[in-house]
């Protein structure tokens, strides 16, 4: 009886222990949400709506215009063109940089941990060491440098420097990764006959799902997000989303249109948010399986 | 199928060596198994006949090609390994045939191949499912598949069953067994177990610290013991070791040793001449657990290197079939296998049979044996 009674104390502490927990949840996911959902709502109210203050509220008059305009007709510096060729600007920046990135920093991972050399370790350690180097200090190194190649002002270029960017952490993941398979298999291919190229393509890669997810999504946000290089390497036909962004939210025309701002944030986060959701499950897998046994 | 011959083959890894001139010739359809402790270089032994690994001096020859510099697909060999190496990410199927696609073979005669072997090894139905599906044993099958369907001339297994469990591992040793008679193909097996080097081999190689300590049939090695290393290793459970006296008295030589009392046990030694040269001497005695067991076992009348000695018992483990009585002699704890039926228990004084016709002495200081 007695223990009984003690055993009821215990689920009732439980349970408000429980309750506690969960409230304490829910208002850090409210606190996180608050800005989305400032930006969604104002985006869709008209700017007079805005003016008249109540930021949380919900519009009245629902209205698409401001996406409409922070999409295609917007005032971007000195073009009223929207966001829209700059959006195709970060893709085609940002895509090859992912892939190119993703190849050699597979290509590395695999070579660093089933067919080292003298000095792999060193060459490694290097390599993680670009990881940690600030972008501000290769700034002008790397002006220069793209000035050499030709290719200053360019796509081209900043794909360049953002692959040369994302090789550490791309080999990094995989080294990792790769590290954890078991390397008779390897052997088990060369005595099957296989290659170097063939052994990658045809065991490694397509064991490596988790991982590739991982550094696309990891390459993906950096690149997309990055300010610094977008802002001091791009021309005018090369300039990123996010330096648009920063180009519609200062360039005024008489009144801060906010609502169109908020869309055109929105606008610049979706892709990422996008990668995150279609695969964001594997990103806790991938890191597990390198977390664990690399 | 070939014969194996290995010529004063060296390796080291950067200042490490590894091994250190080992000799060897195995027989065309012989199956050698490499046994010895771990890191004796015995993986690495094989991973040089394979290919995987260079070696720094020396020749291994194939049939009557060396293969020195050979790339491992073209060696003619197949390779089991311990974690069985299978592609993670193709089929049983795929496993068996990846070797025959990188070689070129037409896909209609790598079907009709694989589905040959799956038959032999009962897997026919499993060739659609990936790795991960199957059970251990069910791997160990696909993994030796994918080495039979090469038909190599040289089989090497780098310890293929340490990762089942004991049932499964007895079964699939005797199923290896039946594969080499079937085959008839040289075979070459790593394995730190005694147990499989005894019930496997048609050859013995047993290494320690890079050197072959000795090479022979299993029947050599487990009675012919060239040292104290080799005699304590092979054997479950492992030869007696008994520290002791060479004493000649009459004319005899005779081996005295001291139980827990302290008094002295003697055993008369007659073939061995060697053993006159250590008159008043320590030496060790080593003596096979079934060498002393129960006194109706042998007939002592007939013979004089089999006698009757009383001993005091410390512990009795029955195992079934048999029963096992530790005793102390020597300082040291020593084994007799006893009938599964014999009734001895622990602190009681018995008679026991000593077969001194296989015993054998190393020299204390070399280990060496004497003969």
């Amino acid at each position: 009886m007695k223990q009984n009674s003690v055993k009821k104390g215990n689920d009732r502490q439980s349970r408000v222990s429980r309750v506690l927990i969960y409230l304490i949840l829910i208002i850090f996911v409210v606190f996180y949400f608050l800005p989305l959902y400032v930006m969604m709502v104002n985006s869709l109210k008209p700017l007079e709506e805005i003016r008249s203050g109540g930021m949380l509220n919900i519009p009245l008059v629902w209205t698409l215009d401001p996406w409409r305009s922070a999409w295609a007709s917007a005032q971007i510096g000195v073009d009223p063109s929207g966001l829209k060729p700059y959006f195709i600007n970060s893709i085609i920046m940002t895509v090859p940089a992912v892939i190119i990135a993703t190849i050699l920093g597979s290509l590395n991972g695999y070579v660093l941990t089933k067919w080292q050399f003298k000095g792999h370790g060193l060459v490694f350690g290097l390599l993680l060491l670009s990881c940690f180097i600030p972008f501000q200090i290769v700034l002008i190194p790397m002006a220069k440098l793209l000035g050499i190649f030709g290719m200053a002002g360019t796509t081209q270029g900043l794909i360049l420097v953002h692959v040369v960017y994302g090789i550490g952490f791309s080999t990094l993941f995989f080294r990792n990764y790769y590290a954890a398979f078991p390397t008779e298999i390897v052997k088990a291919a060369q005595i099957d006959g296989a290659g170097f190229f063939r052994i990658f393509s045809r065991v490694l890669l397509p064991s490596s799902g988790p991982i590739i997810v991982v550094t696309i999504i990891w390459l993906f946000t950096n690149i997309w997000n990055d300010f610094l290089f977008g802002a001091s390497f791009a021309d005018f036909d090369s300039i990123p989303m996010t330096v648009a962004l920063n180009n519609l939210v200062s360039s005024s025309t008489g009144v801060k249109e906010y609502n169109v701002h908020f869309a055109g944030a929105i606008l610049a986060a979706l892709p990422t948010l996008i990668v995150y959701i279609v695969s964001g499950r594997y990103f806790v897998r991938g890191l597990m399986a390198g977390a664990v046994k690399g | 199928m070939a014969s194996v011959t290995i010529q004063n083959l060296q390796k080291s890894f950067s200042s490490v060596e590894v091994l250190k001139g080992i000799d060897l010739h195995i027989e065309d359809g012989g199956f050698l198994v490499l046994v010895g402790p771990s890191g004796c270089g015995k993986s690495t032994l094989l991973n040089t006949i394979a290919g995987l690994e260079e070696f720094s001096g020396g020749d291994i020859r194939i049939g009557n090609h060396s293969v020195a510099g050979l790339h491992p697909s073209k060696r003619n060999i197949a390779m089991v390994f311990q974690s069985y190496a299978l592609y993670p990410n193709m089929t049983v199927f795929e496993n068996i045939s990846f070797g025959m696609e990188m070689q070129g073979v037409e896909k209609k005669s790598r079907t009709e191949l694989v589905n040959k072997v799956a038959k032999t090894l009962q897997i026919s139905e499993l060739l659609n499912r990936k790795p991960g599906q199957l059970s251990g044993g069910q791997r160990q099958r696909v993994a030796m598949g994918r080495a039979i369907v090469r038909e190599p001339e040289v089989f090497l297994f780098d310890e293929p069953l340490s990762n089942l469990d004991a049932k499964l591992r007895i079964d699939m040793r005797t199923e290896i067994k039946r594969l080499h008679r079937r085959l008839g193909s040289t075979i070459i097996y790593v394995t730190h177990d005694q147990v499989e080097a005894m019930t496997l081999a048609t050859k013995i190689a047993v290494l320690k610290d890079g050197y072959i300590q000795q090479y022979g049939s299993p029947y050599e090695v487990y009675n012919n013991p060239k040292n104290v290393f080799v005699a304590n290793f092979m054997g479950a459970p492992a030869m007696n070791l008994m520290d002791g006296v060479i004493k000649k008295i009459e004319g005899e030589i005779e081996f005295q040793v001291k139980n827990s009392q302290g008094d002295v046990l003697s055993l008369p030694v007659r073939k061995i001449k060697g053993l006159s040269g250590y008159i008043d001497d320590k030496v060790i005695c080593g003596l096979r657990p079934e060498a002393i067991t129960d006194i109706n076992v042998f007939n002592s009348e007939a013979n004089d290197e089999i006698v009757k000695r009383v001993v005091q018992v410390d512990i009795v483990e029955p195992a079934g079939s048999d029963t096992f009585v530790i005793l102390q002699l020597g300082k040291k704890e020593v084994v007799a296998r006893l009938k599964g039926d014999s009734r001895v228990s622990a602190g009681e004084k018995v008679e026991l049979t000593f077969n001194l016709s296989q015993v054998v002495f190393f020299d204390r200081k070399t280990e060496e044996r004497i003969r």
